[in-house]
Protein backbone atom coordinates (compact mmCIF):
# COMPACT_ATOMS: atom_id res chain seq x y z
CA UNK A 1 0.00 0.00 0.00
CA UNK A 2 1.26 3.48 -0.83
CA UNK A 3 2.25 5.25 2.33
CA UNK A 4 3.98 8.53 1.64
CA UNK A 5 4.68 9.59 5.22
CA UNK A 6 7.06 7.80 7.54
CA UNK A 7 5.55 6.00 10.54
CA UNK A 8 5.67 7.79 13.88
CA UNK A 9 8.72 5.93 15.21
CA UNK A 10 10.65 6.67 12.01
CA UNK A 11 10.33 10.46 11.96
CA UNK A 12 13.80 11.94 11.82
CA UNK A 13 15.03 14.32 14.51
CA UNK A 14 17.90 16.71 14.65
CA UNK A 15 20.95 15.04 16.12
CA UNK A 16 24.34 15.99 17.45
CA UNK A 17 26.81 18.35 15.84
CA UNK A 18 30.46 17.30 15.82
CA UNK A 19 32.65 20.34 15.33
CA UNK A 20 35.98 19.98 13.59
CA UNK A 21 38.93 19.96 15.99
CA UNK A 22 41.78 19.69 13.49
CA UNK A 23 41.69 23.36 12.51
CA UNK A 24 41.62 22.40 8.83
CA UNK A 25 40.83 25.00 6.18
CA UNK A 26 39.01 22.46 4.02
CA UNK A 27 35.93 21.32 5.90
CA UNK A 28 32.84 19.55 4.61
CA UNK A 29 29.66 18.94 6.50
CA UNK A 30 28.48 15.35 6.42
CA UNK A 31 24.93 14.55 7.57
CA UNK A 32 24.50 10.93 8.58
CA UNK A 33 21.33 9.03 9.49
CA UNK A 34 21.66 7.48 12.95
CA UNK A 35 19.48 5.08 14.86
CA UNK A 36 20.47 3.21 17.98
CA UNK A 37 18.45 0.04 18.73
CA UNK A 38 19.48 0.09 22.39
CA UNK A 39 17.23 3.03 23.28
CA UNK A 40 13.70 4.12 22.45
CA UNK A 41 14.62 7.29 20.61
CA UNK A 42 13.64 8.14 17.03
CA UNK A 43 16.26 8.22 14.29
CA UNK A 44 18.31 11.40 14.06
CA UNK A 45 20.67 13.14 11.67
CA UNK A 46 24.15 13.74 13.09
CA UNK A 47 26.33 16.32 11.43
CA UNK A 48 30.09 15.85 11.25
CA UNK A 49 32.62 18.41 10.15
CA UNK A 50 35.23 16.43 8.23
CA UNK A 51 38.73 17.58 7.32
CA UNK A 52 38.90 16.95 3.56
CA UNK A 53 42.63 17.70 3.30
CA UNK A 54 43.37 14.31 4.80
CA UNK A 55 40.60 12.25 3.26
CA UNK A 56 40.78 9.94 0.21
CA UNK A 57 38.34 10.31 -2.65
CA UNK A 58 35.33 8.11 -1.89
CA UNK A 59 32.33 8.51 0.38
CA UNK A 60 33.34 5.33 2.19
CA UNK A 61 36.63 7.02 3.08
CA UNK A 62 34.66 9.78 4.77
CA UNK A 63 32.68 7.23 6.79
CA UNK A 64 35.87 5.40 7.77
CA UNK A 65 37.39 8.71 8.81
CA UNK A 66 34.37 9.55 10.95
CA UNK A 67 34.42 6.12 12.57
CA UNK A 68 38.16 6.12 13.19
CA UNK A 69 38.69 9.72 14.22
CA UNK A 70 35.42 11.33 15.32
CA UNK A 71 32.68 8.90 16.39
CA UNK A 72 33.41 5.16 16.74
CA UNK A 73 29.74 4.40 17.45
CA UNK A 74 28.78 4.85 13.77
CA UNK A 75 27.64 1.56 12.22
CA UNK A 76 27.68 0.70 8.49
CA UNK A 77 28.43 -2.34 6.36
CA UNK A 78 31.60 -2.47 4.27
CA UNK A 79 34.01 -5.10 3.17
CA UNK A 80 35.96 -5.07 -0.10
CA UNK A 81 35.93 -1.30 -0.78
CA UNK A 82 36.37 -2.01 -4.49
CA UNK A 83 32.78 -2.22 -5.69
CA UNK A 84 32.72 -6.00 -5.77
CA UNK A 85 31.02 -7.18 -2.58
CA UNK A 86 28.05 -4.80 -2.50
CA UNK A 87 28.13 -4.36 1.28
CA UNK A 88 28.38 -0.58 1.45
CA UNK A 89 25.24 0.14 -0.58
CA UNK A 90 23.54 3.23 0.82
CA UNK A 91 21.73 6.39 -0.18
CA UNK A 92 24.12 9.27 -0.83
CA UNK A 93 22.97 12.66 -2.06
CA UNK A 94 19.49 11.25 -2.76
CA UNK A 95 20.73 8.41 -4.92
CA UNK A 96 21.52 4.82 -4.14
CA UNK A 97 25.03 3.60 -4.78
CA UNK A 98 28.11 1.99 -3.32
CA UNK A 99 29.95 4.24 -0.87
CA UNK A 100 33.25 2.73 -2.01
CA UNK A 101 32.84 3.72 -5.66
CA UNK A 102 31.03 7.04 -5.23
CA UNK A 103 33.41 10.01 -5.26
CA UNK A 104 32.54 12.73 -2.78
CA UNK A 105 33.72 15.33 -5.32
CA UNK A 106 30.63 14.45 -7.39
CA UNK A 107 28.40 15.69 -4.59
CA UNK A 108 27.69 19.39 -4.33
CA UNK A 109 27.17 21.04 -0.96
CA UNK A 110 26.70 19.06 2.24
CA UNK A 111 26.93 15.30 1.96
CA UNK A 112 23.73 13.53 3.05
CA UNK A 113 24.02 9.83 3.83
CA UNK A 114 21.02 7.62 4.56
CA UNK A 115 20.50 3.86 4.66
CA UNK A 116 18.96 2.21 1.59
CA UNK A 117 15.38 3.53 1.31
CA UNK A 118 12.26 1.87 2.71
CA UNK A 119 13.97 -0.84 4.74
CA UNK A 120 13.66 -1.69 8.42
CA UNK A 121 16.76 -0.15 9.97
CA UNK A 122 18.87 -2.45 12.14
CA UNK A 123 21.34 0.22 13.18
CA UNK A 124 22.49 3.54 11.70
CA UNK A 125 23.15 2.87 7.99
CA UNK A 126 22.35 -0.84 8.09
CA UNK A 127 19.03 -1.87 6.60
CA UNK A 128 17.34 -5.26 6.91
CA UNK A 129 17.48 -7.07 3.56
CA UNK A 130 16.08 -10.41 4.72
CA UNK A 131 12.88 -10.08 2.65
CA UNK A 132 14.96 -9.47 -0.48
CA UNK A 133 17.13 -12.51 0.26
CA UNK A 134 14.02 -14.68 0.71
CA UNK A 135 12.71 -13.45 -2.63
CA UNK A 136 16.08 -14.20 -4.20
CA UNK A 137 15.84 -17.74 -2.86
CA UNK A 138 12.32 -18.04 -4.30
CA UNK A 139 13.60 -17.73 -7.90
CA UNK A 140 15.94 -20.69 -7.26
CA UNK A 141 19.12 -19.05 -8.52
CA UNK A 142 21.00 -22.20 -9.44
CA UNK A 143 21.41 -24.33 -12.54
CA UNK A 144 18.74 -26.95 -13.06
CA UNK A 145 19.73 -29.68 -15.45
CA UNK A 146 19.22 -33.40 -15.80
CA UNK A 147 22.61 -33.84 -17.48
CA UNK A 148 25.22 -35.46 -15.39
CA UNK A 149 28.18 -35.15 -17.67
CA UNK A 150 31.69 -35.71 -16.49
CA UNK A 151 32.98 -32.87 -18.62
CA UNK A 152 32.20 -29.19 -18.38
CA UNK A 153 28.82 -27.98 -19.60
CA UNK A 154 29.77 -26.11 -22.77
CA UNK A 155 28.00 -23.01 -24.08
CA UNK A 156 28.34 -21.38 -27.50
CA UNK A 157 29.85 -17.88 -27.58
CA UNK A 158 26.46 -16.54 -28.56
CA UNK A 159 24.63 -18.23 -25.68
CA UNK A 160 27.26 -17.12 -23.23
CA UNK A 161 26.97 -13.50 -24.39
CA UNK A 162 23.31 -13.51 -23.34
CA UNK A 163 24.49 -13.57 -19.73
CA UNK A 164 26.57 -10.42 -20.12
CA UNK A 165 25.02 -7.56 -18.19
CA UNK A 166 23.31 -10.10 -15.89
CA UNK A 167 26.01 -12.20 -14.23
CA UNK A 168 27.85 -9.08 -13.01
CA UNK A 169 25.13 -8.29 -10.48
CA UNK A 170 26.51 -8.19 -6.93
CA UNK A 171 23.12 -8.14 -5.17
CA UNK A 172 23.82 -4.87 -3.39
CA UNK A 173 20.08 -4.01 -3.51
CA UNK A 174 20.67 -0.45 -4.76
CA UNK A 175 18.14 -1.00 -7.57
CA UNK A 176 15.37 -2.68 -5.59
CA UNK A 177 15.45 -0.09 -2.83
CA UNK A 178 15.40 2.72 -5.43
CA UNK A 179 12.16 1.41 -6.93
CA UNK A 180 8.91 3.10 -5.80
CA UNK A 181 6.95 -0.02 -6.79
CA UNK A 182 9.17 -2.04 -4.50
CA UNK A 183 8.65 0.50 -1.70
CA UNK A 184 4.87 0.14 -1.87
CA UNK A 185 4.70 -3.61 -2.62
CA UNK A 186 8.00 -4.90 -1.29
CA UNK A 187 6.55 -8.07 0.18
CA UNK A 188 4.86 -9.22 -3.04
CA UNK A 189 6.66 -7.56 -5.94
CA UNK A 190 10.03 -9.25 -6.47
CA UNK A 191 11.84 -6.04 -7.36
CA UNK A 192 14.51 -5.34 -10.01
CA UNK A 193 17.44 -7.14 -8.35
CA UNK A 194 15.61 -10.45 -7.98
CA UNK A 195 13.92 -10.20 -11.39
CA UNK A 196 17.28 -9.56 -13.05
CA UNK A 197 18.55 -12.72 -11.37
CA UNK A 198 15.41 -14.61 -12.43
CA UNK A 199 16.09 -13.52 -16.01
CA UNK A 200 19.73 -14.53 -15.70
CA UNK A 201 18.62 -18.14 -15.18
CA UNK A 202 15.76 -17.95 -17.70
CA UNK A 203 18.15 -17.08 -20.55
CA UNK A 204 20.90 -19.49 -19.52
CA UNK A 205 21.14 -22.00 -22.38
CA UNK A 206 22.28 -24.76 -20.01
CA UNK A 207 19.22 -24.47 -17.80
CA UNK A 208 16.36 -26.88 -18.56
CA UNK A 209 13.75 -25.30 -16.34
CA UNK A 210 12.99 -22.21 -18.41
CA UNK A 211 9.24 -22.86 -18.81
CA UNK A 212 8.74 -23.47 -15.10
CA UNK A 213 10.80 -20.43 -14.21
CA UNK A 214 8.75 -18.22 -16.53
CA UNK A 215 5.50 -19.63 -15.19
CA UNK A 216 6.56 -19.00 -11.63
CA UNK A 217 7.47 -15.37 -12.23
CA UNK A 218 4.41 -14.54 -14.40
CA UNK A 219 2.30 -12.93 -11.74
CA UNK A 220 0.40 -9.65 -11.48
CA UNK A 221 2.29 -8.73 -8.32
CA UNK A 222 5.61 -10.55 -8.63
CA UNK A 223 6.47 -9.21 -12.10
CA UNK A 224 3.93 -6.76 -13.47
CA UNK A 225 4.29 -4.22 -10.68
CA UNK A 226 7.20 -2.95 -12.75
CA UNK A 227 5.96 0.21 -14.47
CA UNK A 228 9.30 1.08 -16.07
CA UNK A 229 10.04 3.93 -13.69
CA UNK A 230 13.74 3.24 -14.48
CA UNK A 231 15.02 4.20 -11.01
CA UNK A 232 16.70 0.78 -10.90
CA UNK A 233 18.81 1.35 -13.99
CA UNK A 234 19.66 4.86 -12.85
CA UNK A 235 20.82 3.51 -9.48
CA UNK A 236 22.85 0.43 -10.48
CA UNK A 237 26.50 1.01 -9.45
CA UNK A 238 27.64 -1.70 -11.87
CA UNK A 239 25.94 -0.08 -14.87
CA UNK A 240 23.53 -2.98 -15.41
CA UNK A 241 20.00 -2.57 -16.72
CA UNK A 242 17.38 -4.35 -14.56
CA UNK A 243 14.54 -2.47 -16.32
CA UNK A 244 15.57 -4.05 -19.61
CA UNK A 245 15.84 -7.50 -18.05
CA UNK A 246 12.33 -7.20 -16.61
CA UNK A 247 11.01 -6.02 -19.98
CA UNK A 248 12.69 -9.02 -21.60
CA UNK A 249 10.82 -11.36 -19.24
CA UNK A 250 7.56 -9.60 -20.05
CA UNK A 251 8.30 -9.87 -23.76
CA UNK A 252 9.13 -13.57 -23.46
CA UNK A 253 5.84 -14.17 -21.67
CA UNK A 254 3.90 -12.20 -24.26
CA UNK A 255 5.45 -14.03 -27.21
CA UNK A 256 5.70 -17.59 -25.87
CA UNK B 1 11.47 -6.54 17.12
CA UNK B 2 10.42 -5.51 13.64
CA UNK B 3 7.82 -2.99 14.84
CA UNK B 4 10.39 -1.24 16.95
CA UNK B 5 12.80 -0.74 14.06
CA UNK B 6 12.21 2.45 12.12
CA UNK B 7 11.59 2.53 8.38
CA UNK B 8 14.36 4.25 6.48
CA UNK B 9 13.25 7.39 4.58
CA UNK B 10 12.34 6.79 0.94
CA UNK B 11 10.38 9.22 -1.23
CA UNK B 12 11.30 12.02 1.17
CA UNK B 13 14.99 11.78 0.30
CA UNK B 14 15.20 10.10 -3.09
CA UNK B 15 16.14 12.48 -5.87
CA UNK B 16 13.94 12.67 -8.97
CA UNK B 17 15.06 11.52 -12.37
CA UNK B 18 13.46 12.46 -15.67
CA UNK B 19 12.21 8.90 -16.01
CA UNK B 20 10.52 8.82 -12.59
CA UNK B 21 9.00 12.26 -13.17
CA UNK B 22 7.50 11.22 -16.51
CA UNK B 23 6.31 7.94 -14.96
CA UNK B 24 4.37 9.62 -12.13
CA UNK B 25 2.98 12.24 -14.55
CA UNK B 26 1.85 9.41 -16.82
CA UNK B 27 -0.19 8.00 -13.95
CA UNK B 28 -1.63 11.34 -12.87
CA UNK B 29 -2.64 12.36 -16.41
CA UNK B 30 -4.18 8.90 -16.84
CA UNK B 31 -6.44 9.47 -13.84
CA UNK B 32 -7.26 13.03 -14.95
CA UNK B 33 -8.15 11.73 -18.43
CA UNK B 34 -10.79 9.41 -16.95
CA UNK B 35 -12.50 12.46 -15.44
CA UNK B 36 -12.14 14.44 -18.67
CA UNK B 37 -13.72 11.66 -20.75
CA UNK B 38 -16.57 11.40 -18.24
CA UNK B 39 -17.09 15.17 -18.46
CA UNK B 40 -17.07 15.07 -22.27
CA UNK B 41 -19.70 12.32 -22.21
CA UNK B 42 -21.87 14.36 -19.82
CA UNK B 43 -21.42 17.37 -22.05
CA UNK B 44 -22.54 15.44 -25.15
CA UNK B 45 -25.56 14.02 -23.31
CA UNK B 46 -26.42 17.53 -22.16
CA UNK B 47 -26.31 18.82 -25.75
CA UNK B 48 -29.03 16.36 -26.72
CA UNK B 49 -31.40 18.28 -24.51
CA UNK B 50 -31.47 21.30 -26.82
CA UNK B 51 -29.72 24.29 -28.31
CA UNK B 52 -30.15 26.43 -25.21
CA UNK B 53 -27.81 24.12 -23.35
CA UNK B 54 -25.21 24.56 -26.06
CA UNK B 55 -25.26 28.28 -25.39
CA UNK B 56 -24.67 27.78 -21.65
CA UNK B 57 -21.68 25.53 -22.19
CA UNK B 58 -20.28 27.71 -24.95
CA UNK B 59 -20.37 30.69 -22.61
CA UNK B 60 -18.73 28.65 -19.85
CA UNK B 61 -15.84 27.73 -22.13
CA UNK B 62 -15.37 31.44 -22.78
CA UNK B 63 -14.54 32.08 -19.10
CA UNK B 64 -11.03 31.75 -17.69
CA UNK B 65 -11.92 28.55 -15.86
CA UNK B 66 -13.40 27.13 -19.05
CA UNK B 67 -10.33 28.07 -21.08
CA UNK B 68 -8.05 26.56 -18.45
CA UNK B 69 -10.09 23.36 -18.56
CA UNK B 70 -9.70 23.13 -22.34
CA UNK B 71 -5.96 23.83 -22.37
CA UNK B 72 -5.41 21.51 -19.38
CA UNK B 73 -7.34 18.68 -21.01
CA UNK B 74 -5.48 19.02 -24.27
CA UNK B 75 -2.15 18.96 -22.44
CA UNK B 76 -3.17 15.96 -20.33
CA UNK B 77 -4.20 13.98 -23.41
CA UNK B 78 -1.07 15.02 -25.34
CA UNK B 79 1.19 13.95 -22.49
CA UNK B 80 -0.58 10.62 -22.03
CA UNK B 81 -0.47 9.85 -25.76
CA UNK B 82 3.23 10.64 -26.15
CA UNK B 83 4.18 8.80 -22.99
CA UNK B 84 2.15 5.81 -24.14
CA UNK B 85 4.08 5.74 -27.41
CA UNK B 86 7.26 5.65 -25.30
CA UNK B 87 5.82 2.70 -23.38
CA UNK B 88 5.01 0.91 -26.66
CA UNK B 89 8.65 1.14 -27.71
CA UNK B 90 9.69 -0.19 -24.31
CA UNK B 91 7.29 -3.11 -24.74
CA UNK B 92 9.05 -3.92 -28.01
CA UNK B 93 12.34 -3.91 -26.12
CA UNK B 94 13.80 -0.59 -27.28
CA UNK B 95 14.95 2.52 -25.44
CA UNK B 96 16.10 1.16 -22.09
CA UNK B 97 19.55 2.75 -22.04
CA UNK B 98 19.72 5.60 -19.53
CA UNK B 99 20.67 8.11 -22.20
CA UNK B 100 17.89 7.06 -24.58
CA UNK B 101 15.27 7.02 -21.85
CA UNK B 102 16.33 10.49 -20.71
CA UNK B 103 16.06 11.84 -24.25
CA UNK B 104 12.65 10.24 -24.85
CA UNK B 105 11.51 11.50 -21.44
CA UNK B 106 12.45 15.08 -22.31
CA UNK B 107 10.81 14.63 -25.73
CA UNK B 108 7.57 13.58 -24.01
CA UNK B 109 7.63 16.61 -21.69
CA UNK B 110 8.40 19.18 -24.38
CA UNK B 111 6.31 17.38 -26.97
CA UNK B 112 3.22 17.55 -24.78
CA UNK B 113 3.50 21.36 -24.62
CA UNK B 114 4.18 21.66 -28.34
CA UNK B 115 1.19 19.44 -29.15
CA UNK B 116 -0.97 21.53 -26.82
CA UNK B 117 0.01 24.76 -28.56
CA UNK B 118 -0.53 23.07 -31.93
CA UNK B 119 -4.07 21.96 -31.05
CA UNK B 120 -4.99 25.34 -29.56
CA UNK B 121 -3.76 27.05 -32.74
CA UNK B 122 -5.92 24.72 -34.83
CA UNK B 123 -8.88 25.47 -32.58
CA UNK B 124 -8.34 29.22 -32.89
CA UNK B 125 -8.04 29.06 -36.66
CA UNK B 126 -11.32 27.13 -36.89
CA UNK B 127 -13.30 29.54 -34.71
Amino acid sequence: MVQINLPKNSKIQKGKYYKDNTGSNNIRKVNVYRWDPSNEENPRIDTYEVDMNNCPSKVLDILNKIKNEIDPSLAYRRSCSHGVCGSCAMNMDGKNGLACTKSHSEIKGDINIYPLPHLKVLKDLIGDLSILYKQYESVEPWLKTSKKSEKENIQSMEDRSKLDGLYECIMCACCSTACPSYWWNGEKYLGPAVLLQAYRWIVDSRDEDRKERLKKVADELKLYRCHTIMNCTNACPKGLNPAKAIASIKKMLATS
Amino acid sequence: MKDKNPLSPHIQIYSWHISSLVSISHRITGIINIFIITLVCCWLAYLLLGSKNYEIIFNFFGTYIGKFLIVGSVWSFSFQALSEIRHLFWDLGFGFEIKTSNITGVLVIFGSFILTIFFILIKNSLL
